[in-house]
């Protein structure tokens, strides 16, 4: 489903050059549940931003659903994007402008869905998360774990491949993240592939497979045991985002 | 407060900064111009006519339907100045062709001699010896006409110019440069061998041409003495102050009774003259007063608006300088600081771009050379705009608490 | 997908009514500032008779003495002495002549009661109202013969009629007109050519007010002993006295006109006026070498020039407000989609391409140019008002049409378009990445 080999990101500005990633290599298959971990600095969020299709890389290749990304320009990029992968973030990242509906309904304009269809996919996806009955409000006026919710629903309304979250349940208190941590896992039980960034190795341990990212390379740590996953010697890593400080 | 670093940071971020500079330069350019032109028109629609008191005086028009032979004509004009003089409150009426500020009358040109050419075209003024007392004219040198000067005219028949004729200063200046009296001198209509000439008995301050056009011509009038048979007179009345409404009705009704055969008759005041005069001089400075609002109020909008966004984008950094000890003036001082460097650059291009606006405005239109008072001038207001404008948005980054450091957002 | 930007685009500037009200407004302002000076300046610069206007010519020459002249300075008078009009009149040029000049005098109804008509109008000759399209109400221009026999006939204004006959069709009736009796030929529709480019006032009524209440033949005027209303221009020979003195003198008060059908005609009058003028200098009348000129109705009113310089002037200071009022909006508009980083952030991670964002915040840009553009119309109605107060050449041009109407518009998308370029293109090249994590 999401392939990468030897792929490398390096930042450039006049003076450094910073390696993101080197060298990295990972294969996750369709419907996995996959948990990102990593220090801070270690390569993480760019490893997420390149298979989001937010950001290109420098070298090496990236398959996603069998298309080779290397090829294509911002609109085919976009098109990827907009079909086959869906986001969840730390923040929420709402358009406060717009109310839940128009939230939702947001990937569907790109996708260029005729009105019907999309209005039937967002009160699906709305109530799949259990605010259908909130259509008309704007996120302002929802709690955190809401906000949340009504992101996933954005996510799932594309029907995407892959969902692509990035510390979905850090902005939340420990019992709306287990919730949303519960309907993430249901929607990964319904087949959707799940690749999730978290700080928390409780959520970590929760999953199938977890991909522990130092200094911009992958240590593959496959669940079931959890004694595997006691804490690695952390690096501090020398790199850092130059940039978007 | 050190300058540098702000510039640096101003630097890193052109856009916003440079469009501020845009537009203080753009308004400073129109305001200067603008303020110009207003002051220019001000002074032109505000010049003296030489009357001793406009609010008072005022023109009886009239015009027969069928004018009366020659003879009848005279008579009826000397009749009606009588009856007009009379009415209470009448402090002098005389028979006169025309009056400054009308854009309507005739013009002579004259010259000193009969081979100078090109001749001075004046405004030729036909009246009696009343014309200088109803008007008020101060005569500065020589004398008013006397009686028997005055030449009865039948346009039909005669071509006689008058003997004598008084000048303004203005147009005697124009005439003799040199010369420190002109009283005695003669003058001459026109130019060539056959040209007439009547000689200078009196010298008046001033008297506006009809049309009072730009410049010192618009004081270079010649009145001739004389009682014209046409089929129209205009009367000129001066009246005791507050008294010109009344008496103006008054005056038509003494006319009309006048004479039994149908006329036409209107009066004007010399207030109304002025007013229809000036009304596009007055009515252009007005507008370019309103424009010039406009650009302050616009220009400080848009200052008010990028120093907030500036503040706005800057929270966390200004949350971190508190943090690490600046105090609330510091912070104030800093958004000023910037904001008095971005003016000052927008001053900078605002100073040559209302130059260039003023050298294209002096090309394409009658408009003198911007004195540099205005640029002066522009520059403070705009100077004071800045700061007073940067203000507000810099008190609330002063404002800003120094916790905001440590969120996380 | 236009209609969802178009929506996106009135919500946007709904959520911000404060800084939308500010960029609608200062958009407004500037339109309107450059709309009212521009609709004037163009009503001014408009063509009175465009379907004629290249065919219609007034000639120009220089009649003037030797004494004050200066070889190549502009000649100051614009019209010509009687004896040379009467000279064109039988000129056989072109294929219509004409000759006009004002005269202005009473009107007595013959109903007592009624007052005493002040009036001004146009002593002239029957081809006048063919060569410029003057509408009939009731009947028609007077006949040639009319002209050549200095008949007592008249052509009145509809606003005369009406005062003196009500909706009665008066062709035929008789009216007391300057102490004499004439008869009706005809009664003209409105017609207000702008500017009145016949016979252009240069005095205190101006080029573009008020209309013509009668039309008397030219020779009636002149055996009638009619002098012209308006300025008479009389340089260098002494005049001899009374009417006869006038017509026989160089004095020039006769405004003429010639009518033609293409540009070869043009030059053939052309031709005869150096002909002409040639032959009066050769007679010792003319004495100056100036140059005959030829003037389209176009080319005569730049010569004289109608339009007021202070009226370009207007139009060029609002032009400069207008690149001020585009420079804030363009501040401004940065400073409204600095804000939304995060929306495109978003917007791009669900699948936005950058043109759709470019598009989507181009079409906003457009939204507050149409909000601009509307209030700026408002806005145009009142500078156009206060215009008005400043002469009444202004208050008699002072329209806005449709084609005014629509400029405003396209005024006001365009300058928004224009402002919205720079702060679009940052906002589509913002970096989604960093936005969504630093929130």
């Amino acid at each position: 489903m999401l392939k990468m080999k030897n792929l490398s990101k390096i930042y450039r500005t006049h003076m450094i050059e910073t390696h993101a990633l080197r060298g990295f290599e990972i294969n996750v298959a369709q419907g996995e549940f996959v948990t990102v971990t990593g220090p801070s600095g270690s390569g993480k969020t760019s490893f997420l931003n390149i298979a989001g299709l937010l950001e290109e890389f420098s070298s090496g290749e990236y398959f996603l659903d069998g298309v080779d990304v290397s090829g294509l320009n911002d609109a085919g990029r976009s098109k990827l994007r907009n079909e086959k992968l869906g986001f969840i973030f730390q923040g929420f990242n709402l358009i406060p402008d717009l109310n839940l509906f128009d939230n939702v309904d947001v990937p569907l304009r790109y996708r260029g869905l005729n009105a019907s269809e999309r209005k039937q996919r967002i009160e699906d996806a709305l109530s799949q998360v259990g605010l259908a009955s909130r259509a008309k409000h704007y996120p302002a006026e929802l709690s955190g774990g809401q906000q949340q919710r009504v992101a996933i629903a954005r996510a799932l309304a594309g029907k995407p491949k892959v969902l692509l979250a990035d510390e979905p349940t850090g902005n939340l208190d420990s019992q709306m993240a287990r919730s949303v941590m519960e309907l993430l896992e249901d929607i990964n039980a319904k087949g959707t592939t799940i690749l999730m960034v978290t700080h928390d190795p409780e959520l970590a341990i929760r999953t199938q497979r977890n991909v522990h990212i130092i200094d911009g390379q992958v240590s593959d740590l496959v669940r079931k045991d959890p004694s595997l996953l006691v804490p690695q010697p952390i690096r501090v890593a020398d790199s850092s985002h130059a940039s978007h400080a | 407060m050190e300058i540098r670093p702000i510039f640096s940071a101003l630097m890193r971020n052109k856009m916003a900064p440079l469009l501020v500079a845009a537009q203080v330069a753009i308004s400073l350019a129109l305001l200067a111009n603008a303020l110009h032109i207003v002051k220019e028109r001000t002074v032109m629609s505000s010049r003296q006519t030489g009357m001793v008191d406009e609010a008072s005086t005022f023109l009886l028009d009239l015009r027969h339907l069928k004018a009366p032979p020659h003879e009848e004509n005279i008579a009826l004009q000397l009749r009606q100045t009588q009856l007009l003089a009379a009415i209470p409150g009448v402090l002098g009426a005389t028979w006169t062709t025309q009056m400054p500020l009308t854009r309507s009358g005739s013009q002579s040109g004259i010259t000193h001699s009969r081979e100078v050419k090109p001749s001075v075209a004046a405004s030729r003024y036909y009246s009696t010896d009343g014309f200088i007392n109803t008007m008020g004219l101060k005569i500065i040198e020589g004398r008013d006409f006397k009686a028997e000067e005055i030449a009865i005219v039948n346009v039909e028949t005669d071509t006689i110019q008058p003997a004598t004729v008084i000048i303004t200063r203005a147009l005697a200046n124009y005439l003799f440069p040199n010369e420190v009296s002109v009283v005695g001198k003669p003058i001459y209509w026109g130019q060539g061998a056959d040209a007439d000439s009547s000689t200078i008995v009196g010298v008046v301050e001033r008297l506006q041409t009809t049309n009072a056009q730009r410049g010192v011509s618009a004081e270079y009038s010649a009145i001739s003495p004389a009682r014209i048979s046409s089929p129209r007179s205009d009367f000129v009345i001066r009246v005791e102050a507050g008294q010109r409404d009344r008496i103006m009705a008054e005056s038509e009704e003494v006319i009309r009774k006048s004479h039994a055969q149908p006329m036409i008759i209107r009066t004007e005041s010399v207030e109304k003259h002025r007013a229809e005069r000036y009304r596009n001089d007055n009515g252009l400075a007005w507008m370019l007063i309103a424009v010039s609002v406009l650009l302050m109020l616009i220009t400080v909008s848009g200052i008010v608006g990028m120093t907030a966004l500036w503040v706005s984008q800057r929270r966390k950094q200004i949350g971190v300088r508190r943090a690490l000890g600046a105090t609330q003036f510091d912070i104030l001082r800093y958004f000023i600081t910037e904001n008095i460097l971005i003016t000052t650059l927008g001053i900078a291009t605002g100073l040559l771009l209302a130059i260039g606006l003023n050298q294209l405005l002096v090309a394409k239109f009658e408009l003198a050379k911007l004195p540099i008072s205005y640029l002066t001038i522009g520059s403070v207001i705009f100077f004071l705009l800045g700061i007073v404008a940067a203000y507000a948005p810099a008190r609330r980054a002063a404002s800003i608490s120094p916790a905001l450091a440590t969120r996380s957002v | 997908m236009f209609s969802y930007y178009f929506k996106l685009g009135l919500n946007s500037l709904r959520r911000n009514p404060i800084l939308t009200a500010l960029m609608v407004l200062t958009l407004a302002v500037g339109v309107a500032a450059s709309i009212s000076t521009l609709t004037v300046l163009t009503a001014m610069m408009s063509d009175p008779i465009p379907e004629k206007s290249r065919n219609l010519l007034v000639p120009l020459i220089d009649n003037g003495p030797l004494e004050g002249y200066e070889a190549g300075k502009e000649q100051e008078q614009s019209r010509l002495p009687y004896r040379d009009a009467v000279t064109f009149l039988n000129s056989q040029q072109g294929i219509r002549r004409t000759a006009v000049y004002t005269v202005s005098g009473a009107i007595e109804p013959a109903q007592a009661n009624l007052p005493v008509l002040d009036i001004s109008g146009s002593a002239t000759t029957a081809d006048f109202f063919t060569m410029f399209e003057v509408p009939f109400l009731f009947g028609g221009a007077w006949r040639v013969e009319d002209d050549t026999a200095a008949a007592n006939v008249v052509v009145i204004s509809k606003n005369i009629s009406e005062k003196l006959f009500g909706n009665d069709n008066p062709v035929g009736k008789r009216i007391r007109l300057f102490g004499l009796d004439y008869q009706v030929a005809g009664v003209t529709a409105v017609w207000r050519p702008s500017p009145r480019f016949v016979n252009v006032f240069n005095n205190q009524r101006g080029a573009y007010v008020g209309e013509e209440d009668v039309f008397i033949p030219f020779a009636n005027a002149i055996a009638t002993q009619k002098r012209h209303d308006g300025s008479t221009w009389c340089m260098g020979s002494k005049m001899g006295p009374g009417y006869q003195g006038l017509l026989d003198s160089e004095c020039t008060w006769v405004q003429f006109w010639f009518e033609v059908t293409n540009a070869a005609e043009r030059t053939a009058v052309h031709e005869y006026l150096r002909g002409f003028t040639a032959e009066q200098r050769k007679l010792g009348r003319y004495m100056r070498n100036n140059k005959d000129q030829v003037f389209d109705v176009m080319e005569w009113m730049a010569h004289l020039g109608v339009v007021s310089d202070d009226r370009k002037l207007s139009a060029w200071l609002a032009f400069g407000f207008l690149l001020l009022c585009l420079v804030n909006t363009v501040g401004l508009l940065l400073a409204k989609f600095s804000t939304r980083g995060a929306e495109v952030g978003v917007r791009r991670a669900l699948g936005a391409s950058r043109r759709q964002i470019f598009n989507q915040f181009f079409v906003e840009t457009a939204v507050l140019g149409l909000a601009g553009g509307a209030l700026g119309l408002i806005l145009s109605f009142g500078g156009l008002w206060l215009l008005s107060q400043q002469s009444l050449q202004i208050a008699a041009v002072a329209r806005i049409d449709w084609q005014m109407f629509f400029l405003t518009f396209a005024l006001a998308v365009s300058a928004s378009l224009i402002a919205g370029i720079w702060p679009t293109w940052r906002a589509c090249t913002i970096s989604p990445a960093a936005e969504l994590k630093s929130q």
